[in-house]
């Protein structure tokens, strides 16, 4: 049985499909809407999406949006589709290594990726490891860009029924690329890199007085198939702690996200099992953020920067406008079956191979949580962040169905090396930035 | 929630950090943005039969200010955090705890009995001068009949009494009222709070009202490493263990705000240190590579054991001392001595007890010197550490150590020389030498994360009735074992893992030594070996806003448990109430050689055994509760009826 299972999965890494890609594959891939945007019938730019009018545009929704403004929990505003296009450079790495890149022959192997988008092919139904190559595509994603952070990052804890602000924790996160880097100096690696990590992740509490200080690192590794490292200084202990992969799919500091959520995905490859399920034009939540509503209360600073603002039901849901957009849907349950979570069912965004939204099912199979990601083009944001070919995450909104509760992410993602160097992703900066 | 102020920070304390950082000073006259948080807090401690035990209201401050670069510092900044405290438990139950606590005392003369009188005699009433020269014709006898008002039976209680009988041993009264109030027994410069010392903790002469004050500076290097100066009051963390303080001892810990239980980020007691860092980052083989340099130049601070005034004092040891240092000034009865361990006693001044406290002042052979090697190399965090100290604890030295004023009681004479195994101590701090290391890794297999720390130290000293100054020197090797591992029970909670922590701290004597003797075991009273086991189990409801948690600990050679559940609510960003009970199960005081049967004075305490033949000095065994009972008791068997329900209530802003 597992020699059949290998034996598939060599042969669909080594099928003439994976092969015969060609620079127009990664015109497609990167330009989608080039020719034009999707089309759906009835449906217009500035229309709203309402309970009244859900049942026509069924077909275009995931299932949890759908629910929400069936219950008319939420109304979604109609924006046009945009190009967002990623960063030239990241573009060129992939037109270098096309028709390198293959897959190894376990998941969470790959050969020939070290910058640049893995797999521009349309996904097959028909290949058993096409989900896989889509998940390799987000994790080898432009994302972030080389290196960014979110400053300031404020979480509301949100009682969905009442509507009630129960926690507002204000963080600071900061990325690192180590390797698979195409934009910023140095390129293409970092050195020294030890243990060859492929990326970092910082995180930084900075209110409420009991959580400030705490402070998370994540060192995720080339070799997707060693385990992250991840360290947590607590600031009433003054010291590190190594976490467990228990926390890293635990309720991080009480909310409504694990560390596993983080940018829809936070994990290894070969933690899941990924199964390709389809291409479809849905609404999404790709807006313009200097066009929409702010929130005037909860940030302000000398810049003049405001945050998302939010509404609905509970205050759980971003106000914004939502393109439809090509989706790839992804759906990955996880190796370990004591994993809380039975299975994802992500919506990858076809052009920047972000993952806008994700519908999370209990292991029993009933819907649990849905996640929103809220991405702004970079050219209508922060004027640093112009022509930096990062889709911007923007807004968040992870909500509990079942705790009817959610938490919501307002942020000030900001391009910018200088915010994120590489001594700010070391053990010791934890305990040198705490106290 | 913390705040955004922008102002000019105080001159005086930019300039008082950064001269002692040898920096220029660029902030003055410029203003930026300094961050502070803060809240205050209200205690309630109820002990059940002493009613309540703390009343303590808290405000604490925390601002840290970036500053502008100077030189090859390219960051630079500056941290403080003030803390007072007003604990109205010495108003509120002064009986127990105040200006009218104590009483008379009783104490205990087993063999009185046979000779047709009571067992308990009250301080002042055992065998003094008069019945010693009556009965053995030592007309030249240094005891007492009457301690009269310098000593009076009042505001006294029974050393070791909330915890066992006097049980055939070792007794005395022990003054509790605070040292404005009653002066006896209190040491000089140690553990002699007056009311307002307690009332107000930090308003003291180390200025403590000051928890911390530093500045950081650090400047990039040409081979991409930083190097980074941190100096000021601040405490320095080494280790990965809970509770247990194996290698973070560079600040010493005051155990008076509640035993062992609070976090040690509010009970270390912050130092005026220089740390230095190089860090290298990646280098080699190592993922983070860092290397720091420790020099603590404060004057030395002892750990603070409570007083005897106060509702915490560890081991009850404040209590001891206090007796004591009463008994080497003005005398005491003490129970069960004369006669061979069947008599109360009253000794006179400076015959037993403690004379003095030598705390080491400030000079530069008195500093505190360390570093330590931390890095990650693959799956593996570690440190290499190394410390020389002083002992934050005191330690005992007796015998004849204690020379030129001794009197020995049976003659009245001057014992210049001193006495060996005489039970008159001078309290000391020696310097302690310590190398350690630490590590922690992450088992995939078992998904648990494993932290190790281990110290070996020499220069430590142990109470030892084998030695004839009653001390000995023993190197020690102690190390913590502790397993984290979070646990998803989805019938509780279907999104939060709940957390089992355990860890085992173990403490071995590598010099002790103990003897079979007539009456008893001899030798060291501290355990030879000995381990620590606790476990903490903790769940989150409610978005992490409700959070019960069971701590447990327990001493298996003292045989002592504490069990401590505890339920924190987060109102909201601002309110916490904590709600704790603090319950201990066991067998409570243990008995040790008490020196009784030490035989100083031949042929007067000669008891006849093998021991003390030919007029030999040393301990023939004679045991009781007091008054070393306690080091094998432990912080948790010696508290053991210390069960609390405890409140807190705090309002961050």
């Amino acid at each position: 049985m597992m020699k059949k299972a290998y034996l598939s999965l060599a042969i669909a890494a080594l099928s003439p499909t994976a092969m015969a890609v060609t620079l127009q594959d990664v015109e497609n891939s990167f330009y989608p809407y080039k020719n034009g945007a999707p089309q759906v019938d009835g449906l217009s730019v500035g229309m709203v999406i309402n309970k009244d009018n859900v049942e026509q545009f069924k077909a275009n929704l995931d299932p949890a949006m759908y629910r929400f403004i069936a219950a008319g929990n939420y109304e979604m505003k109609v924006g046009a589709t945009t190009s967002f296009d990623l960063h030239p450079n990241y573009v060129e790495a992939t037109k270098a290594r096309l028709g390198k890149v293959k897959l190894g022959e376990k998941v969470g192997q790959i050969e020939g990726a070290d910058a640049g988008r893995p797999f521009v092919a349309e996904p097959d139904m028909n290949d058993p490891r096409a989900g896989e190559k889509l998940a390799w595509n987000f994790k080898y994603g432009y994302n972030w860009g080389d290196s960014a952070a979110i400053m300031p990052f404020y979480w509301k804890f949100r009682n969905m029924g009442t509507g009630k602000v129960e926690r507002t924790l204000k963080f600071n996160f900061h990325f690192l690329n180590y390797t698979h880097r195409v934009n910023q100096d140095p390129k293409p690696a970092l050195t020294p890199n030890p243990s060859n990590l492929f990326r970092g992740t910082y995180v930084q509490v900075v209110e409420p007085f009991d959580v400030k200080n705490t402070q998370l690192l994540i060192h995720r590794y080339e070799d997707d198939l060693k385990r992250d490292n991840a360290y947590l200084y607590l600031g009433f202990q003054r010291r590190v702690r190594r976490l467990s992969t228990g926390q890293v799919t635990d309720a991080f500091l009480g909310s409504d996200i694990m560390i596993e959520d983080f940018e829809g995905y936070n994990g290894r490859i070969s933690d899941m099992n990924w199964s390709y399920k389809g291409t479809r034009n849905i609404l999404m939540p790709f807006y313009n953020h200097n066009d929409m509503a702010l929130d005037t209360e909860t940030h302000k600073d000398q810049d003049g920067y405001q945050v998302v603002a939010f509404t609905g039901q509970g205050g759980c849901f971003p106000d914004i406008t939502w393109q439809v957009r090509k989706v790839y849907e992804l759906e990955s349950a996880s190796v370990d079956k004591n994993h809380p979570i039975g299975k994802r069912s992500h919506f990858v965004d076809a052009q920047t191979f972000t993952i806008p939204r994700t519908v999370s099912y209990d292991r029993k199979g009933d819907m649990w949580k849905t996640f929103t990601i809220g991405q702004s083009h970079p050219d209508f944001h922060l004027p640093a962040n112009k022509g930096t070919g990062v889709s911007i995450d923007d807004s968040f909104s992870m909500i509990d169905l079942q705790a009817n509760h959610c938490t919501t992410g307002q942020f000030k993602g900001q391009v910018d090396p200088t915010l994120s160097p590489a001594k700010k992703f070391t053990v010791q900066n934890l305990r040198a930035s705490g106290r | 929630m913390s705040k955004k102020i922008t102002t000019r920070l105080s001159a005086l304390s930019v300039a008082v950090t950064a001269a002692m950082a040898g920096l220029t000073v660029p902030a003055l006259g410029q203003a930026s943005e300094t961050e502070w948080a803060g809240f205050v807090e209200n205690a309630t401690y109820i002990r059940d039969g002493r009613g309540l035990t703390k009343f303590r209201n808290t405000a604490q401050a925390e601002w840290s200010r970036q500053l502008q670069p100077v030189g090859a510092f390219s960051e630079v900044s500056f941290h403080g955090t003030l803390r007072a405290t007003y604990d109205g438990v010495y108003d509120l139950n002064k009986n127990e705890f105040g200006e009218d606590a104590g009483g008379s005392v009783i104490i205990e003369s087993v063999g009185l009995p046979a000779m047709g009188g009571p067992s308990f005699v009250p301080h002042g009433g055992g065998l003094g001068n008069t019945a010693v020269a009556g009965a053995f014709g030592l007309t030249n006898n240094a005891f007492v009949d009457d301690y009269g008002s310098r000593n009076p039976n009042d505001g006294m209680i029974v050393l070791g009494e909330e915890l066992h009988e006097q049980g055939g041993g070792v007794a005395f009264g022990v003054p509790v009222r605070p040292c404005d109030v009653d002066s006896r027994g209190c040491l000089s410069g140690y553990l002699d709070q007056d009311t307002d010392d307690l009332r107000y903790p930090e308003f003291n002469d180390r200025w403590d009202v000051l928890r911390e004050a530093y500045v950081d500076a650090t400047m990039d290097l040409d081979s991409g490493s930083q190097l980074n100066f941190r100096v000021g009051r601040q405490q320095i963390v080494w280790g990965r263990t809970d509770l247990f303080r194996v290698l973070d001892v560079i600040n010493p810990v005051d155990y008076s705000r509640n035993n062992i239980y609070d976090e040690l980020e509010d009970i270390r007691i912050p130092m005026w240190i220089l740390q230095s860092e190089l860090r290298m980052g990646p280098t080699g083989v190592f993922d983070d590579l860092n290397w720091s340099v420790m020099w603590n130049f404060d004057k030395f601070r002892p750990s603070n054991l409570g007083s005897c005034s106060g509702a915490y004092n560890i081991l009850d040891g404040a209590c001891f001392f206090r007796g004591m240092k009463n008994l080497w000034d003005n005398g005491g009865t003490v129970a069960n001595f004369a006669g061979n361990g069947t008599l109360a006693t009253n000794f006179g001044p400076h015959q037993i007890g403690i004379r003095d406290v030598e705390l080491p002042s400030w000079s530069l052979a008195n500093t505190q010197l360390g570093t330590k090697l931390e890095g990650v190399y693959r799956d593996l965090t570690f440190s290499l550490n190394a410390l020389t100290y002083r002992s934050q604890l005191p330690s005992l030295r007796g015998g004849t150590t204690i020379k030129d004023q001794i009197i020995n009681p049976f003659t009245g004479e001057l014992q210049s020389d001193g006495v060996p195994y005489l039970i008159a101590f001078d309290m000391v701090f020696p310097r302690v030498n310590l190398i350690g290391g630490s590590m922690d890794y992450y088992a995939e297999g078992i998904d648990t994360v494993i932290r190790m720390e281990a110290a070996y130290t020499e220069g430590e000293e142990f109470a030892d009735t084998l030695s004839k100054d009653l001390y000995s020197e023993s190197d020690v090797f102690r190390f913590v074992i502790g397993a984290d591992k979070n646990i998803m029970i989805p019938a509780l909670n279907k999104s939060r893992a709940f957390l089992f922590s355990a860890q085992i701290f173990g403490e071995h004597l590598l010099d002790h030594r103990a003897e079979t003797a007539t009456l008893g075991e001899t030798g060291f009273a501290a355990w030879k070996s000995n381990h620590i086991a606790t476990l903490l189990m903790k769940g989150w409801w409610m978005n992490d806003r409700l959070s019960p948690q069971l701590i447990m600990a327990h001493d298996f050679r003292a045989g002592a448990t504490a069990v401590a559940p505890s339920v924190e609510w987060l109102a909201d960003d601002n309110w916490k109430v904590t709600l704790t009970a603090n319950v201990k199960f066991g067998d409570g005081a243990r008995k040790t050689d008490d020196c009784r049967s030490c035989n100083p004075y031949d042929p007067f305490t000669n008891y006849g055994t093998a021991e003390h033949a030919g007029g030999t000095a040393g301990s023939a065994g004679l045991s009781g509760f007091e008054p070393t009972g306690r080091f094998r008791s432990g912080p948790i068997g010696m508290a053991q009826r210390e069960d609390e329900i405890q409140l807190t209530v705090r309002y961050r802003f």
